[in-house]
C-alpha cells in the first residue's frame, strides 16, 4: 500500500486501466496512477426496443452490467430505464456511436458526458483538486479523498512546471524562422531551418524541465503540427505527451454561430500527463488569463485543456451535469424539451428582454453608477427558477408584479443549485477586492477569478433559453427577464421618490443623480432602501466626476443606450461603444483616444475643461503630422475584421471582401469567425490584406481615409463639451477639405 | 436565445417604413418635423417595449404627444416665468 497527498492534474479514460489520473505530489515527483471506474449509461423507450438492446449489448465483446431501473427525468418525472454499467470508460464513445446508429428510436441518458464530470460527481475531485490517495503494489487507487473545495477563496497552489513555447512571427503573416523555449531557468531559440539539431534540442529540454503546463502561441494550429509532421518524418520519438501509453487527442476546427456572430475555433491539440494550452486558440484569455482559465477549470469540474478552448456556456453546462449526476438525475444527450404553443397576446408580453432606457444624451457631473450584484443569476436563486420549476403555482405576471416566486418553494432546483455557492464565492471575492490594494499579490489572481464568474453567470442564464441547452426551457428563461424589468422599475421608483433623477437605466444597472450627493454615503440609504424593497443586492460601481452619454452617429437627436464614457471620482476611466471598445479600430487611433481621454482626467468638472484644450491639441497634431509623414508603425494601422461568410457569399466588395480575396489568390484562405487583417490603400483596391508574403509600399497608405477615422474617434470624446471644431480644425482651416 | 418577437425598435423603423410614402408627399419644413416626432417615439422605445402592447404604434403616438407635451409644459413655465418678470419691472416702473 502505498499513500500520495498532491493536485490532480489530469484525468483520462486509459484503455485496460480504467481511468489514468496524473497526480502533482508533494514530494515534487509527478505520478500517474489507475482507477477502477466503471461508466454508467441508461436507455428509455418501448419495450421490445428495450429488450432488442438488451440482447445487442450482451453480445459485446466487453463485459457489461446490465439492469433494469427507475431513474429520474428532470421534465417528465420518474422513467424506467435499461442501465449499462461498462468497466472500461474508454469503450462507451464507440459503444454510443454504434447505438444511436442501430436505435435511432431510443432515448439515451448520460452517454457522451466528459469522464471528469463522472469522476466529480462521483469522488468531488476537480482540476487542481487537492488529493489523499491510496494505491495497491500495482498503483491502483484503492481510496481517493479530495482535501479543498473549489468554493476555498485561496487555495494552496500547486507547483505547476511551466514552459512557453512560441515563433518568433505569426505563421499567417510569415514564415517563422525560429521557435523559443521559455521555461524559468532558460531561454533557447531553435532555429527551424536545421530541424534536425532543433528538434533533438526540444526533445532534451522537454526531458529535462518535463513540464506540467505548456502554453504555446499557435501551437494547436501551426507548431505541434508542424513539429510533430517532423519528427515523424525523422523517426524520432518526442516527449510531448508525459504518458507514453497515451496518444496525442486532435480536435478539428469549426466555425459555428452564436451570440449574433460567426465563432471560429481552430484545430484542438490535447496532450496526456501534461497540459497543453494554445493562447491563441483559447475562449476568454484576453480576459482572465491563465488564474482564469485555471479557475474556471476548478469550479465546472472541466479539464483544463477543454475549459481554455470553450465558451463559458459549456462550462456552466458542465456545472449542471455535476448536479444532476450528484443526485442521480438523467442527463439527456439534447433537449427534448419544445415550447408550449402561445398566443400571440402571449409572446408580446412574455417574450421581452431587460429595460434599457435611451439615456439623457450629453454632460453631467457627480453621476452614481449603481447596479445589482449578478442580478440574473441572483433572480434565479432568490426565485428559484429552474426548468423544471417554472409554471408551478400562482399567475405568472400577478406574482412576479409582487416579487413572488412563481415557482415551487421546495425542493431547489437543479439551476439555483448549481448557480448558488458560485454567486457566494463572486460575491466574497468582490467584497475582498475592495478593500485589497492594488500591489497585493492576490489582486490579479481575485480580478481574473471574479471575471471568469461572471462570464458563466452572464451564460448561465442565455442557456436557459438556449435552444440546444439540455436543461434550457424559455418559459424560465422569460421568468427571469420579468422578474429583471420588475426590479428595476422598483429601484428606479425608489430613486425617484428620493429625489434623484434617473439618467439610464440599463438591464441591471442605473445611472443616477441628485443636487448635493457627492460622496458614498450620500448614496447608501438609497442602496439600502433599494435592497430591502427588491430583496436583491445593489451595489454602488462609482461616482463619476462626470460621464457623457453620446449619441447617435446618425442622428444627433437620438441616445444610444451602451455608447459613453467618464471619469471615476478615483481618475479610472471608463469607456462603452466608443473607437477604444471596438475591435476593428486601428491601435494607433484607441491610443489617440485614450490618450485625449487620460488629459480630461484632469479635469475637475465636465464642463472646466479650458484650461487643458491646448494640451489636447498638442497631441491631435501631433498624431496628425505623424500620420501624414508616414511615422506610424503599419502594424497600428492594421484593421482587424471578423469573416462573417463564405467569399462567394459577400454581396458588395467591401474592404474585408477585397482583402480576402488577395489571400485567396496566394493560397491563403479564412474560414468564417476567423479575422482578416488588411490596411486602407490608395488606388482601385482600397484596401490591402496584411498578411500577403510580398512587399508593400508604405507610401500608398490612404492617409485622407485614417485621419477620417482619426477625427471620428476625437470628435465621439470632445462633442460633449463642444470644442471638436476648435481642437480638429486648428488654426489649418485647409484640414476641412479632407474631411 | 429566446427572442422570436421583433425588437422594439425593429417595430418603430417598421412603422417609420410603411409612412415612408406619406413622408415623400410632405413639404420640406413638414418632412423635418415629421423626423422630429419619429425621435420622440425612439426617445420611449423602453417603456414601449415594457407595455407590450399589441398594437405599438399607439404607443409610440402616445410618445410622441408626451415629448410635446413637455415640451408645452417647458414653454408654459417659461411664459409665466417672463410674465413674472413682466409684471415685476411694470410694479417696479409704476413705483
Amino acid at each position: 500500500m502505498n499513500e500520495f497527498t498532491g493536485w490532480l492534474l489530469d484525468l483520462y479514460p486509459s484503455p485496460g486501466h480504467g481511468i489514468a489520473l496524473w497526480l502533482i505530489c508533494e514530494d515534487g515527483q509527478r505520478r500517474c496512477l489507475y482507477q477502477d471506474f466503471p461508466v454508467t449509461f441508461y436507455a428509455a423507450g418501448r419495450s421490445h426496443r428495450l429488450r432488442a438492446l438488451w440482447a445487442f449489448l450482451r453480445k459485446q465483446p466487453f463485459h457489461i452490467t446490465l439492469a433494469r431501473t427507475e431513474r429520474r427525468d428532470l421534465f417528465s418525472g420518474s422513467t424506467i430505464v435499461l442501465a449499462a454499467s461498462l468497466d472500461q470508460p474508454s469503450t462507451l464513445p464507440s459503444l454510443f456511436q454504434t447505438l444511436t446508429r442501430i436505435f435511432p428510436d431510443l432515448t439515451f441518458y448520460d452517454t457522451d458526458l466528459h469522464i471528469a464530470l463522472r469522476h466529480a460527481a462521483v469522488y468531488g475531485t476537480f482540476p487542481l483538486a487537492r488529493c489523499h490517495i491510496v494505491t495497491d503494489r500495482q498503483d491502483k487507487i484503492c481510496e481517493l479523498d479530495v482535501l479543498d473545495s473549489k468554493w476555498d477563496i485561496d487555495p494552496k497552489s500547486p507547483p505547476l512546471r511551466v514552459i512557453t513555447i512560441e515563433p518568433d512571427t505569426d505563421p499567417f503573416h510569415n514564415n517563422p524562422q525560429k521557435i523559443l523555449v521559455r521555461s524559468q531557468k532558460s531561454c533557447v531559440s531553435l532555429d527551424l531551418n536545421e530541424d534536425s539539431a532543433s528538434l533533438g534540442l526540444l526533445s532534451y529540454l522537454l526531458k529535462c524541465a518535463d513540464p506540467d503546463l505548456i502554453i504555446t502561441s499557435h501551437g494547436d494550429t501551426w507548431l505541434f503540427p508542424l513539429i510533430l509532421k517532423l519528427a515523424k518524418a525523422q523517426k524520432r520519438s518526442l516527449p510531448l505527451n508525459r504518458d507514453p501509453n497515451a496518444k496525442i487527442t486532435y480536435r478539428k476546427a469549426r466555425s459555428y454561430f452564436a451570440y449574433n456572430q460567426v465563432i471560429y475555433r481552430g484545430q484542438q491539440i490535447h496532450l496526456a500527463g501534461r497540459l497543453h494550452l494554445d493562447i491563441r486558440n483559447t475562449v476568454m484569455y484576453h480576459d482572465y488569463g491563465i488564474d482564469g482559465v485555471l479557475e474556471m477549470a476548478r469550479v465546472t469540474s472541466l479539464p483544463i485543456q477543454t475549459v481554455a478552448r470553450v465558451s463559458p456556456g459549456t462550462g456552466i453546462s458542465a456545472m449542471q451535469i455535476v448536479t444532476a449526476l450528484k443526485q442521480e438525475i438523467l442527463v439527456p444527450l439534447r433537449k427534448e424539451q419544445v415550447e408550449r404553443p402561445k398566443t400571440t397576446s402571449e409572446l408580446f408580453h412574455d417574450d421581452m428582454g431587460g429595460i434599457v432606457y435611451d439615456p439623457i444624451v450629453g454632460l453631467h457631473e457627480d453621476v452614481a453608477e449603481v447596479d445589482f450584484a449578478s442580478m440574473y443569476p441572483s433572480i434565479m436563486v432568490q426565485f428559484n427558477i429552474s426548468p423544471e420549476t417554472v409554471n408551478v403555482g400562482k399567475k405568472t405576471s400577478d406574482s412576479v408584479m409582487n416579487l413572488e416566486r412563481i415557482t415551487a418553494q421546495e425542493p431547489q432546483g437543479l439551476i439555483p443549485q448549481t448557480l448558488a455557492p458560485l454567486l457566494t464565492k463572486r460575491l466574497k471575492l468582490k467584497t475582498k477586492l475592495i478593500s485589497l490594494s492594488k500591489w497585493d499579490c492576490r489582486y490579479k489572481n481575485y480580478k481574473a477569478n471574479t471575471a471568469a464568474y461572471k462570464w458563466l453567470l452572464v451564460t448561465c442564464f442565455g442557456y436557459l433559453g438556449y435552444k440546444n441547452a439540455r436543461f434550457g426551457r424559455i418559459e424560465a428563461h422569460e421568468a427571469v427577464t420579468a422578474y429583471g424589468r420588475e426590479i428595476l422599475l422598483r429601484a428606479k421608483d425608489v430613486a425617484e421618490d428620493m429625489g434623484f433623477r434617473v439618467l439610464h437605466l440599463y438591464v441591471d444597472g442605473m445611472w443616477i443623480k441628485k443636487a448635493g450627493c457627492r460622496t458614498k454615503q450620500d448614496f447608501q440609504p438609497l442602496l439600502d432602501k433599494i435592497t430591502t424593497t427588491t430583496k436583491l443586492f445593489i451595489m454602488l460601481d462609482g461616482i463619476y466626476k462626470w460621464v457623457a452619454f453620446l449619441p447617435s452617429r446618425q442622428n444627433k437627436k437620438i441616445a444610444v443606450p451602451n455608447r459613453y464614457f467618464g471619469v471615476f471620482q478615483n481618475g479610472d476611466i471608463k469607456t462603452r461603444g466608443i473607437e477604444t471598445r471596438r475591435h476593428d479600430t486601428p491601435i494607433f487611433i484607441k491610443e489617440t483616444q485614450i490618450k485625449i481621454l487620460e488629459i480630461l482626467t484632469a479635469a475637475p468638472g465636465g464642463m472646466q475643461i479650458a484650461s487643458l484644450l491646448p494640451e489636447i491639441e498638442t497631441v491631435v497634431r501631433e498624431k496628425e503630422t505623424e500620420l501624414r509623414l508616414g511615422k506610424i508603425p503599419l502594424e497600428k494601422l492594421i484593421i482587424h475584421q471578423t469573416v462573417s461568410r463564405q467569399l462567394d457569399e459577400y454581396r458588395s466588395p467591401s474592404p474585408a471582401f477585397v482583402a480576402l480575396k488577395q489571400l485567396k489568390k496566394v493560397g491563403k484562405s479564412l474560414r468564417p469567425g476567423q479575422s482578416i487583417r488588411f490596411l486602407y490603400i490608395l488606388g482601385k483596391q482600397r484596401s490591402r490584406a496584411w498578411d500577403l508574403p510580398y512587399t508593400f509600399d508604405p507610401r500608398t497608405v490612404d492617409i485622407a481615409r485614417y485621419w477620417l477615422l482619426l477625427t471620428r474617434a476625437i470628435s465621439a470624446i470632445l462633442d460633449p463639451f463642444e470644442v471638436t471644431d476648435e481642437i480638429i480644425l486648428g488654426k489649418n482651416k485647409q484640414l476641412k477639405l479632407d474631411l | 436565445m429566446g427572442n422570436v418577437t421583433p425588437t422594439i425598435t425593429d417595430l418603430l423603423h417598421r412603422e417609420q417604413a410603411n409612412l415612408a410614402k406619406f413622408r415623400r408627399a410632405l413639404r420640406r419644413e413638414d418632412q423635418l418635423v415629421f423626423d422630429d416626432l419619429f425621435v420622440a417615439a425612439y426617445k420611449h422605445r423602453a417603456a414601449a417595449a415594457y407595455a407590450g402592447h399589441l398594437l405599438p404604434f399607439e404607443t409610440f403616438l402616445l410618445a410622441m404627444q408626451l415629448e410635446d407635451h413637455k415640451e408645452v409644459l417647458r414653454m408654459r413655465r417659461e411664459v409665466d416665468y417672463l410674465h413674472s418678470q413682466i409684471s415685476r419691472l411694470q410694479a417696479r416702473q409704476n413705483e
